[in-house]
């Protein structure tokens, strides 16, 4: 589902974010990606959604050499794949019906269906009743299943998380995470997620990659955060 | 697909209205120099209309020597005048034609009676060719190439007062364009300026749409939409005052300014064209100024 081979990235600025990545996720698996901040976590997650070009190496997501697409392709690209931020990216001006359904309109399903399809995910991750409301007029865990909501909405079978629990609370945060274990399990959605949150990674124990200065250090298989030396 | 028509028609609308602020400011930039277009553009054309009156009134009057009045002559003259270039018309009159003609100018009957001793061999009048010229430009250089023909005796032409004012009010036109121009040129760039100020405001909406998987031209032709009907709205206030205050005006006037030399041009002759050309002016900067924006950003983000 997803291949880093031999991918580095230098920024324009010659900052080195990421030195000779390689890893493999299978279809079905769950992945956790932790480092501390400046580790090139975000970097790596904009390398998978197309956003950055790498430097060096290929990256694969569903078969699809992304370093390779075209601007003008890169959001037919990014159909396959469901992507969740920190910030939300909600359209603030459209309510949270209109932010579900612009990424089914996008691909020209049918009306009847989009309807159905927005109505199932919005029950899936439990706000029935906000479809009319404006992004501005929810909580932040409530935004950020919005966003899930949307990520999910076509079925990728990838969805890339960037510390989607970054801005919320606990409680909340147990909520986002209850939602993804949901997704994974019934819908065999394959899930990368980035995160600072230790709580959250040592609770819900997954395989774990931990990135410092660029670089892979470790990936356990068996999940939970092993402190090292630094 | 029906959708792909009504999707950015229904998505323009709800964008103007949803991002009302922004929307209005560009109005006001294009209610404004739309304003300011249609003055000149009306200023210009009625300028154009005087002076294409006073040329049309204007005609050179070339008088016959003399000596040179046998048919022979005079045939040779007019051939001579004809060929002038930018001539239009010439008429001829006899002598005794333009002593009738000046006799036929008083009214009262003793007057006439007072210069009949004038009439037949003393007549004092010349035989006089009357010429026009296509073009009110070409009418000193007409004038001056007559009185090189030879025989011609006098040359006249409404004097050098009519020319003056000819180029005074050609100059006032030209101003009129020009500024016509470049308050147009200026329109575009004020109103592509505020369109590009609010559509900066919303490079993240456009780099979201671009994550959830929007091609371009998807997410480009609902602000396209939404400029035009900015556009649009924008030209509806100057529109409208441009009409009431243009009719009241011609109205007020009775058609013409001073004299009927300064005739107003009608208002159901210019208002069509001044209505599409603002109306005109105010979607296709709206629809470009959107278009060349949104573009710009689409290349934001990858
Ligand atoms: N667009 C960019 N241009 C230049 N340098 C960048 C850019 N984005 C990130 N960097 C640099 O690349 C390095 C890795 O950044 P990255 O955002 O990937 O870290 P991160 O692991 O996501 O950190 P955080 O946990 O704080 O989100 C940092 O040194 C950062 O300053
Ligand atoms: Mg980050």
């Amino acid at each position: 589902m997803i291949e880093c081979v031999h991918v580095y990235k230098k920024y324009k600025n010659g900052v080195n974010a990421l030195y000779d990545i390689n890893f493999k996720v299978e279809q079905g698996e769950f992945v956790y990606i932790i480092g501390p901040t400046g580790s090139g976590k975000s970097t790596l997650i904009k390398l998978l959604d197309g956003e950055e070009i790498p430097t060096k190496g290929t990256v694969k997501v569903v078969g699809i050499d992304v370093g390779k697409l075209r601007h003008s392709k890169v959001p037919v690209y990014r159909r396959n794949i469901g992507v969740v931020f920190q910030d939300f990216k909600l359209l603030p001006t459209k309510t949270v019906f209109e932010n579900i359904s612009y990424a089914l309109e996008v691909i020209n399903l049918r009306k009847d269906l989009i309807r159905r399809r927005v109505r199932e995910v919005m029950n899936l991750v439990g706000l029935d009743e906000k479809g009319n409301s404006f992004p501005r007029e929810l909580s932040g865990g409530q935004q950020q299943r919005v966003a899930v909501a949307r990520a999910i909405a076509n079925r990728p079978k990838v969805l890339i998380a960037d510390e989607p629990t970054g801005n919320l609370d606990p409680s909340m945060s147990d909520e986002i995470m209850a939602l993804l274990e949901k997704i994974n399990r019934e819908y065999g959605t394959t899930i990368l997620m980035v995160t600072h949150d230790l709580t959250i990674v040592n609770k819900h124990r997954k395989r774990t990659v931990v990135l410092e200065h660029g670089h892979i250090v470790a990936d356990l298989a068996e999940g939970g955060y092993v402190q090292h030396d630094q | 697909m029906i959708s792909r028509i009504w999707r950015p028609i229904k998505e323009g609308f709800l964008g103007v209205f949803r991002h009302g602020s922004m929307s209005s400011s560009s109005c006001i930039a294009v209610t404004v120099t739309l304003g300011i277009i249609s003055l000149f553009l009306l200023f210009s054309v009625n300028v154009g209309q005087f002076t294409q009156g006073i040329e049309q009134s204007v005609e050179i009057s070339a008088t016959v020597d003399y000596s040179y009045e046998s048919a022979q002559q005079e045939d040779r003259i007019s051939l001579a005048i004809q060929s002038i270039d930018g001539v239009d018309t010439v008429t001829y009159y006899t002598k005794d034609e333009e002593f009738q003609y000046y006799l036929d100018s008083f009214s009262s009957e003793e007057t006439k009676e007072a210069f009949r001793p004038f009439e037949g061999e003393n007549n004092p009048m010349h035989d006089t060719f009357y010429v026009t010229v296509k073009d009110g430009q070409d009418l000193e250089a007409a004038a001056t190439a007559i009185q090189a023909i030879e025989g011609i005796d006098s040359v006249n032409f409404g004097g050098a007062s009519a020319v003056k004012l000819m180029r005074v009010l050609r100059s006032i036109r030209f101003a009129g364009w020009f500024v016509a121009l470049l308050t147009s040129l200026l329109a575009v760039l004020l109103i592509s300026n505020t369109i590009k100020v609010t559509i900066t405001a919303r490079a993240d909406e456009i780099a979201i749409m671009r994550n959830v998987g929007a091609r371009n031209g998807f997410i480009r032709s609902p602000f396209v939409v939404e400029g035009i009907i900015i556009g649009a709205l924008g030209a509806i206030i100057p529109v409208a005052v441009m009409i009431y205050l243009y009719r009241s005006l011609y109205e007020f006037t009775g058609g013409y300014l001073i004299s009927q030399m300064f005739t107003l041009v009608p208002p159901d002759t210019i208002l069509p064209y001044a209505v599409v050309i603002l109306a005109g002016i105010g979607i296709l900067v709206g629809l470009l100024g959107s278009f060349f924006s949104v573009t710009r950003y689409l290349r934001w983000k990858r």
